[in-house]
Order: C-alpha cells, then sequence, then structure tokens
C-alpha cells in the first residue's frame, strides 16, 4: 500500500506551510474547506500523493499537481474524498420522498413525463440504487412516468465503482433477503452486484458542486438528495453551492440534506417544508426574487 | 434458472417487455419473475422485432411511446409478419387513456390494453391469461 511506504524512512517530509499551500489549493478548487483538526487526514493523503507520484519533494509534487500531469488534480480529489456508506442509510427521506414529495411532484405533470431525481455526490452508488430499489418497492405510479435517476460525484474512481455496482455485506445490511435476492446476484468472495438492469436505469456522472458552468449542464431536478457534502464548506462555498443547486431545481422541485445539515442558513432562496418524515427544502412554484 | 429447474418447469411462460424506461422494465420484470415468468426485454420496436423472430415468446407486454419505433407501429409489423410470430398474443400498457387511443390500440393489433399505474395484481393476471398459462 502506498500509505505504508509513504510512512517509511524515506518518506518526503511535509510543513505546516506545505500543508497550507496545499488547502488553498484543494479549497479554490472544490470549495472543501480542511481545517488543522483534519491535519493528521491531509497529511497522510498528500504523503501517499507524494509517494503515488514518485515526487522528492512537496515543492515537486506541487508542480506537479499544478501542471495537472496524469490528472493529478482529480487523483488528489478523489483521495480527499470519504466514501463510505450503504443502502437505505435515510430511509426516514425515502419514505418522505414516497409518501409526500413525489405526490406534489406529479401534480404538475401528465402520466408518462419525466420525473428527474439526483442524488450528489452518489460517492459509489448506494444512494441512488437505494432510490430506484425503493420506488419499485414502494411507489405504486412507479409506471407511470418516465423516472430519470443521475448519480453525480466529483470523485471519478467512486463513480467507476458505482457503474460496476459491486457491494459487500456491510454496505447492504439495510435490506432484506428478499430484496437482495431480486435486485443483487452474487459475485465473488460474498459480494453482490447490482442487477443489470437496474444498473442501466441510473446514469452516473462527474460534477463538481460549486463550479457552475459544470453546474449548467444539470437543469430541471424534481428530487435532489444532497447529504453531508455542504458540511465540507466554508460559508462562501456553501451559499455558492446552494445557488448552483437551487438552479439545478425545476420550479417547486425539493432537496433533501443530510441530518445535521439545514439550508435556512445558508440561503434565503429556499423554502422549508416540513413533512412528516424529514425537513426538506423547495425551491418555490414562483421564484420572489426574478432569478 | 438451472437446466433442472427449466426441465422441471416446462410449461414456464417466456415474455418480452418492451418499454423504453429501464425502471419500468426492471419493475414488470420483477413482478413476472416472482410469479415464475421467464422475461426478456426490449427498449423500442426495433429491438422488440428482432427479438421476436429470433426467439420463441408466448406474450409480449408493450409500452406505446418509444423512441425509433413506438408500440403500435411494433404492433402492426408484427401482425404483417411470417404466420407463427403474427398471432403473438400482445398487451398494450399505456398512460394514455382516451376512447381513441383504446380504438388505436385495438386497430394495430393489442389483444388487450392496460392503462399505467398498473398494479402487480392486474398485471399478473392478464400476463397469466394472454400467455395461456396454467392456473
Amino acid at each position: 500500500m502506498a500509505g505504508s511506504e509513504a510512512h517509511g524512512p524515506r518518506a518526503v517530509r511535509v510543513t505546516p506551510e506545505d500543508v497550507r499551500r496545499l488547502c488553498e489549493f484543494l479549497y479554490r478548487r472544490t470549495g472543501m474547506l480542511f481545517d488543522d483538526n483534519k491535519r493528521y487526514y491531509i497529511d497522510r493523503r498528500l504523503v501517499e500523493r507524494i509517494g503515488a507520484t514518485k515526487s522528492e519533494s512537496f515543492q515537486a509534487y506541487f508542480a506537479v499537481l499544478r501542471s495537472d500531469a496524469d490528472h493529478e488534480i482529480e487523483q488528489l480529489i478523489n483521495a480527499f474524498t470519504v466514501n463510505e456508506t450503504y443502502f437505505n442509510r435515510e430511509e426516514h427521506q425515502l419514505r418522505c420522498m414516497t409518501s409526500d414529495l413525489l405526490g406534489n411532484v406529479i401534480r404538475g405533470k401528465r402520466p408518462g413525463e419525466s420525473i428527474r431525481i439526483w442524488s450528489i455526490p452518489c460517492s459509489t452508488g448506494e444512494e441512488p440504487y437505494s432510490i430506484a430499489i425503493w420506488l419499485m418497492e414502494n411507489w405504486r405510479l412507479v409506471d407511470s412516468y418516465n423516472i430519470e435517476i443521475v448519480g453525480s460525484d466529483i470523485d471519478t474512481r467512486a463513480l467507476k465503482v458505482a457503474a460496476e455496482g459491486i457491494y459487500g455485506e456491510r454496505a447492504l445490511m439495510r435490506l432484506s433477503r428478499d430484496v437482495i435476492g431480486r435486485y443483487f446476484q452474487p459475485v465473488a468472495d460474498g459480494e453482490h452486484q447490482i442487477d443489470p438492469g437496474l444498473r442501466e436505469s441510473i446514469q452516473f456522472t462527474r460534477a463538481n458542486l460549486i463550479d457552475p458552468s459544470e453546474m449548467a449542464r444539470y437543469r430541471g431536478f424534481d428530487i435532489v438528495f444532497c447529504r453531508n457534502v455542504l458540511i465540507y464548506f466554508d460559508d462562501s462555498s456553501r451559499r455558492i453551492a446552494a445557488e448552483n443547486l437551487y438552479d439545478c431545481l425545476g420550479a417547486g422541485g425539493y432537496i433533501c440534506l443530510g441530518h445535521s445539515e439545514t439550508m435556512s442558513r445558508i440561503s434565503p432562496l429556499f423554502r422549508v417544508c416540513r413533512f412528516s418524515d424529514a425537513i426538506v427544502y423547495q425551491r418555490p412554484e414562483a421564484d420572489h426574487d426574478g432569478r | 434458472m438451472t437446466d433442472v429447474e427449466r426441465a422441471a418447469a416446462p410449461s414456464r411462460r417466456r415474455i418480452l417487455v418492451v418499454d423504453d424506461s429501464a425502471l419500468v422494465r426492471l419493475y414488470y420484470r420483477d413482478t413476472l419473475q416472482k410469479a415464475g415468468f421467464e422475461v426478456e426485454q426490449a427498449i423500442n420496436g426495433i429491438e422488440a422485432m428482432e427479438k421476436v423472430l429470433a426467439q420463441p415468446f408466448d406474450l409480449a407486454i408493450v409500452d406505446v411511446n418509444m423512441p425509433r419505433m413506438d408500440g403500435f407501429s411494433f404492433l402492426r409489423t408484427l401482425r404483417r409478419s411470417a404466420a407463427d410470430v403474427a398471432t403473438l398474443p400482445a398487451l398494450v400498457i399505456t398512460t394514455e387513456a382516451g376512447e381513441q387511443d383504446l380504438d388505436a390500440a385495438r386497430a394495430a393489433g393489442a389483444n388487450f390494453y392496460l392503462i399505467k399505474p398498473v398494479s402487480q395484481q392486474d398485471l399478473l393476471r392478464h400476463a397469466a391469461v394472454l400467455s395461456g398459462a396454467p392456473p
């Protein structure tokens, strides 16, 4: 493993100033803010990347990074993102989607029209697949609309895993044996692969929440699940991300955040909706600010 | 299904599900497979026609609005084909609920017509009757 080698006697040393420069670079690129209490986390990943690129010093590595040789920016971002999750992680939000949100969403639609659902960041795919399975198991109107589910993440390595759809027992712990039997196929080493038909039903794409030009490709979503990513951002990036998400929603569209997150302190654009299963945020039907 | 299981279930009916939505195909497939049907899928009329000409089926379940070749065009093409495939029973499932839509489905050669949302019970009941599955 690169990490253990990097921590060996020949490992390149990094100074607090190096770390500061790297964090500033990451912040400008991704909006993710790593402060001093995450120092150990940052050092380890930085040393790993220096080792992996065979750079002789931080300065040499930083030059590689800035020139983006061999897509090093992407590699570094991949190393800094956290990708541990499981199926049906926030079941109350899935329940809220089928018991409240979709009923409102279809009020403005004819049968057969598209319903667009976005999972961002989708990490290794557990959330968008959970959404699809939940809809098939719990929404009576699942065949009446053209449901499009998109999973996006900044981490291309996670997206590759998502598209392959192979998961261990831990990721499936919240699913019944019956559901696993119907939507997964056993593969080697006790792992399970998502049914090809289900994999086909989700579109996986790369997206950066704070990059307006990238986000401009995503429009007209009815429901967005954006959980546990805004906590990595500082105030200004958080507001940029929120405004980008607002523009990605269709009028009346909903956004679900992680349970420790709230939009109220980030942006005044959204309307707070309290449903029995979850609090979600809505882009108002009629925009009040002329956007 | 293993060869042993296939040999043990000689009357297992084969159904072709034709719908452009991957999620809808999966939902119908899962419902039908749970009840013991064997299911193939096609994403539009063109792919459905290719499959029907290449493999035997007992029923086609067909959506109407699909890109490239819609459900009605597929049924008209099917009904004009060689005798052994021209008579394949077809269940049309659509979101269009008007009187003229029903007439259009009949004219295209549908044996039966259901309006979405189709409950699992309704799907299985009509699939069993139309495919001639033993009760």
